[in-house]
């Protein structure tokens, strides 16, 4: 039951921006010259922003661009995490220390910067989806240490298990088992690992994007979305303006939550 | 030899970093771009000038020798961007980056650990009294600086020890929650200690090491949400700079910058009692 109300409450918000992107005139690009800042009306519900591109398009698809780019860059941290750990929790135990001792490293440096300087250092002229498609990789690629360690203890005590014992003297090789007995062992935790990852790499992303860092325009992203409330005339022309950062609070409050109740399930 | 072994983890730590650092400055997609050849103040020959340098600078070996000379002098090398040595450049922000660390990291904690102490104690209503923090995880540092901002009320200090607040609050309110029930913690309170006896001689003598860690890693996040902080509250930090040499692409600036957040989680790692892995924090 506990598992179900953030699904459920998931699921209407994401069906809330398929509904938006699906019945809206318009695409997130487009810009109505005749509706600049323009406040709620029939025709742009929750108003335009400063070039008149509608707001509630442009939110109903940072939404989604959000939620996949960090859905696929979890499941790609929570890879190169397994791999890791079990590359670590197989080897020799000078391999091993070597292994978490950069993992450690990399959990060591602080996020944001090492993410700032990496998306930054692309090329000047990279194309909104690159950008995006960077930005989300980027976030794989540094975020993978914490579930590493995780992933290191999980497999390590599995390693030892009576089972695996049985197993190895059955002959099995190391790849039958971890394809047979470890990976389906380490279902339960890396589900989690990947649940946690996902509001971690929308909030890295809402702050490189407030930083002009993330992704590019004219593609909606949830930091870009931020920049809006640099904008006083904005603000003093509709209360909308807030409806992206109440949005994003409210999504990473599910997602916090389901992972929550998935870590502790 | 354990404090050899801290020493020696730190400085690996640092040179870690460094070397990161310089082969992803090295093979980034865009490190043959510099945004100054965009900039139409330069002339011609400054450009020609500008293209030569870097072309001084193609292998990630030359870097990493320029950039030991330029340690060993103690200059950490000349700001592409600002044309001054960027010791000089960092070493005048790192006081003011120092001080929002420390108030910050201070009232975080303060405000954790208070709100921790009583709600971990409950039986009933904890999940009520811990929502305004669950909140507080799910905006992002960026977003309060800037509602701080519009609200006019608050500032860089405030933004910083609410982040650390929340995140800290999380793992204190566990640990404690863990305490609390330990069976020498119930065999106390059936003999009628006072709660603060409890915490004083139990449960922090219990919980320290991992308090040390969870100290580690609050330094750890504020360093990462030192950028976004002094970017929206215009703070003259480090974190400000790094943005700026990011925007610009200061190679020099950049590489100065890791090394020097590489060392001060470092050395608060080396400080902190590591018998506890930042993980299991």
């Amino acid at each position: 039951m506990k598992k179900r109300i953030p699904a459920v409450f998931l699921l209407l918000v994401i069906l809330a921006g398929g509904l938006v992107l699906r019945v809206s005139r318009y695409g997130y690009a487009f810009q109505d010259r005749g509706a600049i800042m323009a406040p709620s009306t029939a025709e742009h519900w929750t108003g335009t922003d400063e070039l008149g591109r509608d707001r509630t398009v442009r939110v109903a698809a940072a939404l989604f661009i959000g939620l996949m780019g960090a859905a696929a860059a979890a499941a790609i941290t929570t890879a190169i995490a397994a791999c890791f750990g079990l590359l670590a929790a197989f080897s020799p135990s000078s391999v091993a220390a070597l292994l978490m001792f950069l993992s450690d490293g990399f959990l060591s440096l602080p996020w944001l910067f090492l993410l700032m300087m990496a998306r930054s250092l692309l090329p000047l002229t990279a194309s909104p989806l690159e950008t995006a498609v960077t930005t989300f990789l980027v976030l794989a690629a540094l975020g993978w240490p914490a579930c590493a360690h995780a992933i290191y203890r999980g497999a390590r005590s599995l390693r030892s298990a009576e089972w695996m014992i049985q197993g190895r003297a059955c002959g099995l090789k190391s790849r039958q088992l971890i394809r047979l007995h470890i990976v389906p062992h380490l279902r339960p935790l890396l589900l989690p690992q990947f649940l946690v990852c996902v509001p971690a790499f929308l909030v890295a992303e809402a702050n490189l994007g407030a930083l002009g860092l993330g992704v590019g325009e004219p593609m909606p992203s949830w930091g870009a979305m931020l920049l809006e409330l640099d904008n006083s005339a904005l603000l003093a022309r509709s209360h909308w303006v807030y409806l992206p950062i109440a949005l994003l609070a409210l999504l990473l409050l599910i997602l916090e939550s389901f992972a929550e109740v998935e870590t502790h399930a | 030899m354990a404090i050899a072994m801290r020493v020696g983890r730190s400085l690996l730590l640092m040179l870690f970093a460094a070397a990161g650092t310089i082969l992803l400055v090295r093979f980034a997609p865009g490190f043959f771009s510099d945004s100054r050849e965009m900039d139409a103040r330069y002339a011609q020959a400054a450009r020609a000038e500008m293209e030569a340098e870097s072309d001084q600078q193609q292998s990630a070996n030359q870097i990493a020798t320029q950039e030991v000379k330029s340690w060993l002098n103690g200059g950490f090398g000349q700001s592409r961007q600002y044309n001054v040595p960027v010791a000089e450049l960092i070493g005048a922000r790192v006081r003011v980056s120092a001080l929002l660390l420390a108030q910050g990291i201070l009232r975080g904690w303060l405000l954790a650990v208070c709100a921790a102490l009583p709600i971990s104690g409950l039986r009933r209503g904890g999940f009520l009294w811990s929502l305004p923090f669950t909140l507080l995880l799910a905006i992002p540092a960026s977003a309060m600086a800037t509602a701080c901002i519009l609200a006019n009320a608050g500032g860089p200090v405030l933004v910083l020890s609410l982040l650390i607040a929340a995140r800290e609050f999380k793992f204190l309110r566990s640990l404690l929650e863990g305490a609390w029930r330990s069976p020498h913690l119930l065999q106390g309170r059936a003999r009628g200690l006072a709660p603060m006896v409890l915490v004083r001689a139990h449960i922090v003598p219990n919980i320290a090491p991992q308090l040390c860690a969870l100290a580690t890693l609050s330094i750890v996040t504020a360093l990462g949400a030192l950028v976004p902080i002094e970017v929206i509250f215009t703070v003259p930090g480090v974190g400000q700079l790094a943005w700026s040499a990011v925007m610009n692409r200061d190679l020099p600036v950049l590489v100065a910058v890791s090394l020097l957040m590489a060392s001060v989680v470092g050395f608060a790692g080396m400080l902190s009692a590591r018998d506890v892995t930042l993980e299991e924090a």
